[in-house]
C-alpha cells in the first residue's frame, strides 16, 4: 500500500521529448569541441595548433541543428524569442537560452575565420572573416562554450524530479560528458590525416582524463542518488545506460587509448578513432537514458517523498 | 528617458501592490461535493477530461492538471490505518498553492509565470512559449502543458489563476463563491490565518489530535518556498494528502549544482593547457 494519497505521482512527469537529449547531447560535443581546439590553439605546439581549426568545424557543425531542436521542443515554437525577452540567469532555461545565443555566431566566426586564414573563405566574406579577434573568441567562446556544456545537467537538476534532483552532481557528470565527446570529435577529424602521432597522443590523453572524470562522477552520482537511481540502473534504460553510456562510452574507450597510447602510425588512427566513436555515441546514451529514465522517476511516489521528506536534506 | 522608453516600447506600469489574497481550504467542513470543480470549469471554460473511472473511491478526477485547476481528493481510511475512527473519509479540495517563493516562477525563462498585485501566482498566456520547465519544477505537481495540438490554448502552461479576472472586479473566486460549506475560504491572507488558527483549537478542542495547519510561515513546509497563500487544515498527516513534508525549491542547491559543474570544466582546461602544453 501506497504511503501517499493511493499511488499517484507527486510531481508532474516531464512533456520534454527527445530533441531535448539529442540538443544536450549536440551542444555539449560542439563546446567541448570548442574548448578542446582553443586549448591546442592557446598552449599547444605547430602541429598541435592544426587540429585546432577542425575542433572549430567540428563545433559550428554541430551547433547548426541545436537551436532548431530547441525550438521544436516548444510547446509554441512560434514564440522562441520569447526567452530573450527578459535576462534572468536564475532560471537556467533563460540562462542556456542566452548562451546558446551568443555562442553560436562566435563559434561560426571563429570558424570562419580558420577558413579564411586557410585560404578556404575568399573574397569579401573571407576578408571579414580575418577581421574576427581570434585570442578574444577563443577565450570568449571557451567561457561560453563551457556554460553550454555546464548548464544543461543543472537545468534537468532544477526541478523536483527524483532522479534529476536528488543527487548534486548532475551537472558535472553531463559537463563531463560534454567535454569527453567534444574532445573526442576533435580527435575523430584529426585521426584523418596528416596529424603527427605525438599530437594524436595528447588528444587521447585529454580524452582519456575526461572520461575517468565523467566516470568518477557518475559513481558519485550513483550513490548520492542511492534506491532513487533505480529506474536507471534497472527496467527498460539499463541497457542503454550500463552497456551504452558505461561500457561503450567510458570503460570501452579508456581501455582502447591505454592500448593506443603505445601504438604509432595507422594503429594508433584506427584505435583512436575507434574510441572516440564508442565516447560520442555513449555520450547520447547517458543523456537519452538519464533524460527518459528523469520521466519514470516523476511518477514514483516514495522516491519524492523521500527527496521532500523533512529529515537529513 | 526612461519613461520615454517605455511609451515606446509600450510597456505598461505594473499595478500597485494589493493586500495579499488567498484560499484557506479547511478540509474538515469539506463534503465532497466537487461543486468547486465544477465552478471552476465553467467560470475559466476549461474543457472537461473525459469520463475515465479510477476506481479509487469517488475521485474520478485523479490530478490537477493544464484544465484541472480545482481537484477533490477522497481518502477513506479504516481503524487499521491508524485513525482512531472505525471509519472515515477525508475529502479535500486541492488546488495551486501560490507559494511564496514559487518554484514555477523561479524556473519561467520568459517571465510568463508573474507574482500579480495580489500576491497570487499567474501564468500570461500571451507570454508563455510552451518551454516546459515550470511542470517538473512545481514540487506539487501542479502546473502542466496543454498538448500541442489540442482545441484549448494549445501548447501553453496552465494553473490556477486565483480567479484573476473575478479578483480584479472585487469578486470573490469561483470556487471558493460556489462552496456550500466554507470548506474554501477566500481573502485577506492575514485574516484567514487568524481563522485558520481558530478552527485548529476548536477541532483539536475536540480531540482531532491529528488536525495540522499545512502553508502557514511557521510550518516546516515553509522552509523553502515559504508560506502559500492557498493553505489548508489537514485531518491527518500531509502525506496522506500527497503533500511533501518540506517541499522543495530547486534555486536552494543551485549554486552547489553549477559548482560541480563549474569544477569539472576547469579541471579539464587544466588538464589540457598541462597536455599541450608539455611538449617534446
Ligand atoms: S503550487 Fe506549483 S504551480 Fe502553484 S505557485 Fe507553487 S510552484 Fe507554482
Ligand atoms: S512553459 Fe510557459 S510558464 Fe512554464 S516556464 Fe515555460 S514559458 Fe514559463
Amino acid at each position: 500500500m501506497a504511503e501517499g494519497y493511493y499511488d499517484y505521482p507527486v510531481v508532474k512527469r516531464p512533456v520534454w521529448t527527445w530533441e531535448v537529449p539529442a540538443y544536450f547531447w549536440l551542444g555539449g560535443m560542439a563546446a567541448g569541441a570548442y574548448v578542446t581546439a582553443s586549448l591546442a590553439q592557446n598552449f599547444g605546439s605547430a602541429d598541435d595548433r592544426r587540429v585546432a581549426g577542425g575542433g572549430y568545424y567540428v563545433a559550428a557543425a554541430a551547433l547548426v541543428p541545436c537551436a532548431p531542436l530547441l525550438v521544436a521542443d516548444l510547446g509554441r515554437p512560434d514564440r522562441f524569442h520569447h526567452m530573450l525577452r527578459i535576462f534572468k540567469p536564475l532560471s537556467p532555461m533563460n540562462l542556456g537560452a542566452w548562451t546558446l545565443t551568443s555562442f553560436t555566431p562566435l563559434a561560426f566566426a571563429r570558424a570562419a575565420s580558420h577558413a579564411a586564414s586557410t585560404g578556404l573563405l575568399r573574397g569579401p566574406l573571407g576578408a571579414l572573416a580575418r577581421l574576427v579577434p581570434t585570442r578574444l573568441a577563443e577565450l570568449a567562446g571557451g567561457v561560453l562554450g563551457l556554460t553550454l556544456a555546464g548548464y544543461s545537467g543543472v537545468l534537468l537538476a532544477a526541478t523536483n524530479v527524483p532522479l534529476w534532483a536528488r543527487s548534486k552532481l548532475l551537472g558535472g557528470l553531463f559537463m563531463a560528458s560534454a567535454l569527453a565527446s567534444g574532445s573526442a570529435a576533435v580527435t575523430l577529424q584529426a585521426g584523418r590525416g596528416g596529424v603527427p602521432d605525438a599530437t594524436l597522443h595528447r588528444l587521447t590523453t585529454i580524452e582519456s582524463a575526461a572520461s575517468a572524470g565523467e566516470m568518477a562522477i557518475l559513481t558519485g552520482y550513483l550513490v548520492q542518488s542511492g534506491k532513487t537511481a533505480r529506474p536507471l540502473t534497472t527496467g527498460r534504460f539499463s541497457a542503454p545506460f550500463w552497456l551504452g553510456a558505461v561500457g561503450a562510452g567510458m570503460l570501452l574507450p579508456l581501455l582502447l587509448h591505454r592500448v593506443a597510447g603505445r601504438r604509432h602510425g595507422r594503429a594508433l588512427r584506427s584505435l583512436s578513432s575507434a574510441a572516440a566513436l564508442c565516447t560520442i555515441a555513449g555520450s547520447l546514451a547517458l543523456r537519452w537514458s538519464i533524460f527518459e529514465a528523469g520521466k519514470v522517476s516523476s511518477e514514483d511516489q516514495a522516491a519524492s517523498f523521500e527527496l521532500s521528506g523533512g529529515a537529513g536534506r | 528617458m526612461i519613461d520615454a522608453y517605455r511609451r515606446m516600447m509600450n510597456i505598461e506600469q505594473p499595478p500597485a501592490p494589493k493586500a495579499a489574497r488567498g484560499f484557506f481550504t479547511d478540509t474538515s467542513l469539506c463534503i465532497g461535493c466537487k461543486a468547486c470543480e465544477v465552478a471552476c470549469k465553467q467560470w475559466n471554460q476549461l474543457p472537461a477530461d473525459g469520463f475515465a473511472m479510477t476506481g479509487n473511491s469517488y475521485d474520478n478526477t485523479g490530478h490537477l492538471g493544464a484544465t484541472t485547476w480545482r481537484h477533490v481528493q477522497f481518502i477513506e481510511q479504516a481503524k487499521a490505518n491508524g485513525s482512531g475512527q472505525d471509519q472515515r473519509w477525508l475529502m479535500m479540495s486541492d488546488v495551486c498553492k501560490h507559494c511564496a517563493n514559487a518554484a514555477c516562477l523561479e524556473a519561467c525563462p520568459t517571465g510568463a509565470l508573474v507574482r500579480t498585485e495580489y500576491g497570487t501566482v499567474y501564468v500570461q498566456q500571451d507570454i508563455c512559449n510552451g518551454c516546459g520547465f515550470c511542470v517538473p519544477a512545481c514540487p506539487f505537481g501542479v502546473i502542466d502543458r496543454t498538448p500541442k495540438t489540442g482545441h484549448f490554448e494549445a501548447g501553453t502552461a496552465h494553473k490556477c489563476t486565483l480567479c484573476y479576472d473575478r479578483l480584479k472586479d472585487d469578486m470573490t473566486p469561483a470556487c471558493a463563491k460556489s462552496c456550500p460549506t466554507a470548506s474554501i475560504q477566500f481573502g485577506e491572507i492575514d485574516e484567514l490565518r487568524a481563522n485558520a488558527r481558530r478552527r485548529l483549537g476548536e477541532l483539536q478542542a475536540r480531540g482531532e489530535s491529528k488536525a495540522r495547519l499545512y502553508g502557514m510561515p511557521d510550518g516546516q513546509e515553509a522552509a523553502e518556498v515559504g508560506p502559500l497563500h492557498a493553505f489548508f487544515l489537514l485531518l491527518d498527516e500531509p502525506k496522506t494528502y500527497n503533500l511533501p513534508e518540506v517541499p522543495r525549491l530547486p534555486r536552494k542547491t543551485m549554486a552547489e549544482r553549477y559548482g560541480w559543474s563549474a569544477a569539472v570544466g576547469i579541471g579539464f582546461a587544466l588538464v589540457g593547457a598541462l597536455v599541450f602544453g608539455r611538449r617534446g
